[in-house]
């Protein structure tokens, strides 16, 4: 019988599994796509310090250490059902039930669209959806595009497929309205670009991050921005302009975008088509939960982490016994957090599991210590508030689980 | 109609903006019982793509709610499998 079995074979997945099998246990892992690596290998980009992040190497090295601790891996199984029997798991995958004591979710985040006019024509992707076609399939995803909502995730993937060759015209917001939320408003778009000003070459957006956190200049920057946008890797940034429909016969032909004011309400009269053959929406990640709601998992509605997320403490263990979690599924931050949250899940296992020792709390401590140090190093945040969702998620856990002999009622999904 | 009445929100059961808009508005619902009213959420994705959009709509329509209120549950099977496998008769 197997251990452990690890769900998604990303960053974290592989990790936890090379933290589990590394004190001694019998590792499975599994994962939906094709090959492992998750994510991280459609990750492509400069660091500050100049060197380059290869995801696909990254994952490659995760891979082969997995594969010398003989960790089993298979890639193109699903899991659909995950329930507890007695002290071991049931896990119901598309070849069999898998049972075991200890089971790590690793299943990362989801896309979120924003749904507008003509987003069901061919042509028409999530910014992820253009991000795998390029970096995994290598396939060219069109010859101009137009990506609807700024985000760091947008400004990330607009650099890869810019290193591709793929041309991208213009990034412009979402119409203003239930659908967009935050990200068709030009004020709080900007708001959370300011967190990324050093990505963006111009600078308004650069001198921004000094002096327009203050609301007034804010909204200053916002009256003053220069209707043709400013540049973001030569790609110009309109944050004045909404896309209201995407048009085309048989596939996209090009996106139907309106000027707007400083809160951006459209200004009637100031339509204009922009010709592409392709769009992007970059909407955003929330979390991927359903097998840990399927399992019965407490779930806390935490802004900052990008959703609903389990209840999890500081050593990726969930209430529920012999359950762990590690990655996205915790909150949106990057591969490399993904990477140390794997980490210190699978030592957290190894010491539930009772091996290793005294050696494995000293391993479990460094690899928390690790996680936090990442985070802090970290040159950009997905949520620049993920400090403060962290911190609510673990005065949760000390609240819920960690004192003893109080009655607490906590949220389910469903 | 405007043309945002028309936007399909749920791609698996083609549920439009403006169904869910109206039916929200009319039920003043949960986003489980607009799951169950429309189909939207219930189709071959498993809700994966619309949810935070059905989601937004609730917040939207009804006063009071915000997304962290919102649980949508969720159940097995979360992913599509054939009967054969569910039954566990795998050749």
């Amino acid at each position: 019988m197997m251990d452990v079995i690890v769900i998604g074979a990303g960053p974290a997945g592989l990790a936890g599994a090379i933290a589990s099998a590394n004190s001694g246990l019998k590792v499975i892992v599994i994962d939906e796509f094709i090959k492992p690596g998750g994510r991280l290998i459609g990750q492509l980009h400069q660091e500050r310090s100049g060197e380059w992040w290869n995801g696909i190497e990254e994952s490659e090295r995760l891979h082969q250490e997995a594969i010398t601790l003989s960790v089993d891996i298979r890639c193109g199984v699903s899991v659909y059902n995950l329930e507890k029997d007695g002290d071991l798991w049931n896990v119901h995958t598309s070849i069999g039930t898998i049972t075991v004591p200890f089971v790590l979710i690793a299943t990362g985040a989801a896309e979120y669209p924003i749904p507008l006019p003509g987003w069901t024509l061919p042509g028409v992707m999530s910014i992820g959806a253009a991000q795998v076609m390029t970096n995994v399939h290598r396939v060219q995803v069109g010859k101009k595009g137009i990506i609807v909502g700024a985000n760091i995730l947008a400004f990330a993937i607009l650099n890869e497929l810019q290193l591709a060759g793929i041309h991208v015209d213009r990034i412009v917001l979402p119409e203003k309205g239930p659908l967009s939320g935050k990200a068709g408003e030009p004020e709080e778009v900007m708001k959370s670009l300011l967190h990324a000003a050093h990505l963006a070459p111009s600078p308004l957006l650069r001198i921004g991050s000094r002096f327009m956190k203050n609301d007034w200049f804010r909204k200053t920057g916002m009256k003053f921005f220069p209707k043709n946008g400013v540049k973001v890797n030569g790609t110009p940034l309109l944050l004045r302009k909404a896309a209201i429909e995407v048009i085309g016969m048989k596939q996209v032909e090009g996106v139907r975008v309106a000027d707007t004011d400083a809160n951006g309400t459209i200004i009637p009269g100031t339509e204009t088509v922009y010709e592409a053959d392709f769009v992007c929406i970059a909407g955003g990640l929330y979390p991927l939960a359903e097998l840990a709601a399927v399992a019965g998992c407490p779930f806390q509605f935490i802004h900052e982490l990008g959703g609903h997320v389990p209840h999890h403490s500081e050593t990726m263990e969930t209430p529920l016994e012999g359950l762990f979690v590690a990655g996205n599924i915790t909150g949106i931050e990057s591969g490399k957090i993904a990477i140390a949250q794997g980490t210190t899940a699978g030592y957290s296992i190894a010491k539930h599991a009772g091996k290793c020792g005294a050696v494995i709390d000293e391993q479990l401590n460094q690899a928390i210590q690790n996680v936090r140090l990442i985070r802090m190093q970290a040159a950009i945040q997905f949520n620049p508030d993920i400090e403060s969702g962290r911190r609510k998620m673990s005065e949760l856990w000390e609240k819920l689980y960690e004192k003893p002999a109080n009655l607490h009622s906590t949220q389910k999904l469903g | 109609m405007n043309s945002n009445e028309a936007i399909v929100v749920c791609r698996c059961e083609e549920v439009t903006y403006g169904q869910l808009r109206t039916t929200a508005e009319e039920h003043q619902c949960t986003a489980r019982e607009i799951k169950l009213r429309t189909r939207a959420g219930m189709g071959f994705c498993g809700g994966r793509t619309c949810r935070i959009p059905l989601d937004r709509i609730i917040e939207d329509v009804l006063p009071n709610v915000s997304q962290g209120d919102i649980p949508l549950k969720y159940q097995p099977p979360i992913r599509p499998v054939s009967f054969g496998t569910v039954g566990e008769k795998n050749d």
